[in-house]
């Protein structure tokens, strides 16, 4: 039987009560999934409803078991970070709002090239601009890229390979407060390139600050400029190791030496 | 650390307070980078509702304990892929818990089992009135149950709480897959309205 579309639909509240059955359906649901926002959030809301039914069934588990995980645990290695060489838009936007969005992010991501290819005053779009004038080939090259995009829509690895740069890697990722950070990295020198886009404005005294998160441990990667338009300048980070991933959390100002809530934004690193 | 600068976490206030549901965030966070007494903190925090959900699906209590373990272990081992983007750290590891249930319930082995089990459902509202003792997020959900459709009720209980998939609760009750498919996301998204869920 053919489902259409609106008989996907409905079946997030199956699927996130984990109800529908390995096969068919349930590869299609997923590939739904990816491309439906309104399903992605409305799953999100449902799973939090049976974590709360996860709650009301509350039980004592059997004396044991305790020191039996905790052993277990002492002799268990932890998997790596997730790599990814992208982001994950596609799991949370739908296809309408994706190509401004993408645009958006490629604009951005032409800014952090700029800057990583020594355009080092290029931080606004009016400079941009300018310096896309003042080069063409990298006006060409995004325009290829856009027209590229609109159909193929994997925007980051089509990006670097078309900038002729295959060590690097553009990144970009939602934060969960709203907003995108876009990020070059250059994996080879271990080094990246931050901007962000559309984070919610801070009160007074607070900051964004940015996170080298390890395996062994978080460094400092500096402070986000105050955006201006909605968009932050690019940072340059340095010292990146295996495993790490950049976050981003709000801060008292002038920045801690660890971070002291929970970042909004954890992206793994690939290098 | 001022806790309000933290509001990263979107969980529902449902099964805990703000801020304590934002602990539990940074200590997964703590976990990844391999901090065992933090992952002591977030068991502590998680083992009854991940063994309780457990136990639910599965009823057989070694069972339970077995997959819980497993489910415990694996919420160590994975920590550095918990994506705070898609959602909070209980309701990371509460999926996890009620996944690893169902994989078991469907594996093969307990297939004869289940046939048996399925026969015998006790009326999913009593199970969940039963424990009246409960704490604020037992009767928050009871009351949630409470406030759905005796379709809807039955429904979710059957599929959450029973492990069936959606296709078994429309045999178990006798209506069609459209109708329970209908009738579970209805019910969710008045559940969701009811706790609050963002």
């Amino acid at each position: 039987m053919r489902l259409l579309r609106q008989d996907l639909h409905t079946l997030t509240g199956a699927y996130a009560l984990d109800a529908l059955e390995e096969g068919g359906e349930l590869t299609r649901f997923n590939r739904h999934l990816s491309r439906c926002q309104s399903c992605a959030s409305e799953v999100r809301g449902f799973r939090e409803v049976a974590t709360a039914m996860a709650f009301a069934a509350t039980t004592e588990p059997p004396p044991g078991m305790r020191d039996q995980v905790m052993a277990a645990v002492a002799r268990t290695r932890q998997l790596p970070p997730e790599i990814r060489t992208h982001a994950r838009p596609r799991r949370t936007r739908s296809a309408a709002p994706w190509i401004p969005w993408l645009s958006g992010a490629i604009a951005m991501a032409g800014i952090v090239i700029a800057v990583l290819f020594g355009f080092a005053n290029a931080h606004t779009q009016d400079e941009l601009n300018r310096a896309r004038e003042q080069n063409q080939a990298l006006a060409a090259a995004q325009a290829r890229v856009e027209a590229e995009l609109s159909q193929a829509r994997a925007h980051d690895q089509a990006l670097a390979k078309i900038l002729g740069a295959p060590h690097v890697t553009l990144l970009s990722q939602a934060t969960t407060k709203g907003g995108v950070a876009v990020v070059v990295l250059d994996a080879a020198k271990r080094q990246l390139v931050v901007a962000t886009s559309g984070l919610p404005a801070l009160p007074p005294g607070k900051v964004y600050q940015l996170w080298l998160i390890g395996p062994v441990k978080i460094v400092s990667a500096g402070l986000l400029p105050e955006a201006q338009g909605g968009v932050t300048s690019p940072v340059v980070a340095t010292g990146i190791v295996k495993g790490d991933k950049l976050g981003l959390t709000v801060e008292p100002a002038p920045g801690t030496k660890q971070p002291t809530t929970t970042p909004i934004l954890a992206l793994p690193l690939p290098v | 650390m001022n806790p309000s600068d933290s509001d990263a976490s979107r969980f529902t206030p449902a099964t805990a307070d703000r801020r304590g549901e934002r602990d539990l965030d940074d200590l997964l966070v703590h976990v990844a980078r391999g901090d065992q007494v933090a992952f002591e903190a977030l068991y502590d925090r998680m083992v009854g509702p991940v063994y309780g959900v457990i136990r639910r699906v599965l009823r057989d209590p070694s069972q339970s304990e077995e997959v819980a373990q497993e489910v415990l272990l694996e919420v160590w081992r994975t920590a550095a892929r918990f994506d705070p983007a898609v959602g909070g750290a209980a309701t990371w590891v509460a999926t996890i818990a009620h996944r690893r249930a169902i994989d078991r319930i469907r594996s093969t082995t307990a297939a004869a089992d289940r046939e048996h089990r399925s026969a015998d459902v006790s009326p999913p509202h009593d199970e969940v009135a039963e424990a009246v003792e409960a704490s604020l997020d037992r009767e928050r959900v009871r009351r949630c149950l409470d406030s759905l459709t005796e379709m809807q009720r039955e429904s979710i209980t059957l599929a959450y709480y029973g492990g069936h998939s959606y296709r078994q609760v429309a045999e178990l009750l006798n209506v069609t897959l459209g109708a329970i498919k209908t009738r579970i996301r209805d019910g969710l998204i008045r559940m969701r309205d009811c706790l609050g869920v963002s």
